[in-house]
């Protein structure tokens, strides 16, 4: 497997895709995560996940659930078979802890511009695609729940130059402003439909400054993570960050 | 967080109002913990924000009391709550365990 890129604020160029993403902490460390993990020279894992709980222990549990994430990638890349064993080997620690974690995965084959997501307890990631937002079907139990991951499987879409995905954590829908009112997936939708033609840091940029009009200075109780992805051209037509 | 604690023929009924999050859940992990009766019943009506600490807190008590084949009914849930409890997957997992406590 190759490189493995990750952390806070990074721009990705790469699998003929612009990847913008960031973590904004609420007041105590969450288990918020984002990952792009290579898998060969046209595939590219882009994770999204939220580990139960606040602070260190969250944090360290998150860890470990990222350490099995990239060898589970390594044993069976296969999108459905990655979740499943992500499931099955994360079962103890999750059990031990009383906890949970949700995820959405990605797998984007840069040459055929295919893109699979599987979910577990996450919300569904949000495809731009010619000005207009579809929001992906996939459901599934959140990781640790039951000892088999049950969920809808693999969805399937055909991405474009131009389409972009959109992932988040529940810090950003549940968001709230001073009257209590949540920001919501409508308004995200919303606003995502409004960046048809933005580069991916520019759309990330354009939502985060939308989510701080709504939430006026609000303090939150969540983190909030968004990652961009948008599709540039095919994969090995663009050189790696 | 408020727990009002009713009792109704045998069962237990644990109004809960506010927020439950992981600053206040082992208060009603306590609470339903101290209950004897053969239902547990959790009215959420009055809730108005769950983080995923009170949501996994909830799930171990549903099994807990299934183990002892006891029940916790977790009712009245507001509609933005329970489509969080949606995306997780909660309402799957409640079904699993009613068909086998020990999942």
């Amino acid at each position: 497997m190759g490189e493995v890129i990750t952390g806070n604020g990074k721009i990705l160029r790469a699998y003929g895709l612009e990847v913008s993403g960031c973590s904004l902490p609420a007041e105590q460390v969450g288990g918020d995560f984002f990952e792009f993990i290579s898998c060969d020279e046209r595939t590219v894992f882009a994770v999204i996940g939220d580990v139960m709980g606040k602070g260190f222990h969250a944090a360290r549990l998150m860890e470990t659930i990222r350490h099995m994430l990239r060898e589970c990638i390594r044993i069976n890349p296969h999108p459905l078979e990655v979740v499943r064993r992500l499931n099955r080997v994360g079962w103890d620690e999750l059990r031990k802890c009383g906890a949970f974690a949700t995820l959405c995965l990605l797998c984007y084959d840069g040459i055929a511009g295919r893109l699979s997501c599987v979910n577990a307890g996450h919300h569904p990631p949000l495809l731009l695609s010619d000005g207009k937002v579809k929001v992906a079907r996939c459901r599934g139990v959140a990781l640790g729940l039951l000892e088999d991951y049950l969920g809808s499987g693999v969805e399937e879409f055909f991405l474009a130059d131009g389409d972009a995905v959109v992932l988040y954590t529940d810090g950003l829908v549940e968001a709230c402003g001073p009257g209590e009112q949540r920001y919501g997936q409508e308004r995200l939708k919303e606003i995502v439909r409004l960046q048809n033609g933005a580069d991916a840091d520019r759309m990330k940029q354009n939502i985060l400054s939308d989510l701080e009009t709504f939430t006026r200075g609000f303090s939150q109780k969540d983190d909030v993570t968004l990652v961009v992805m948008k599709v540039t051209g095919k994969a090995g037509e663009r050189g790696g960050n | 967080m408020e727990i009002r604690v009713r009792q109704k023929e045998g069962m237990a009924i644990l109004e809960v109002e506010g927020e439950l999050d992981f600053s206040n859940v082992e208060q009603l992990q306590q609470e339903i913990q101290r209950r004897t009766e053969e239902v547990v019943e959790i009215d959420l009506q009055g809730l108005r924000f769950i983080d995923s600490s009170g949501v996994g807190m909830l799930l171990s008590q549903v099994r807990h009391l299934y183990k002892q084949g006891r029940t916790l009914r977790i009712v009245r849930i507001p509609d933005f709550i329970r489509e969080d409890l949606d995306v997780i997957g909660f309402f799957q997992v409640l079904e699993a365990l009613k068909t086998n406590p020990n999942a």
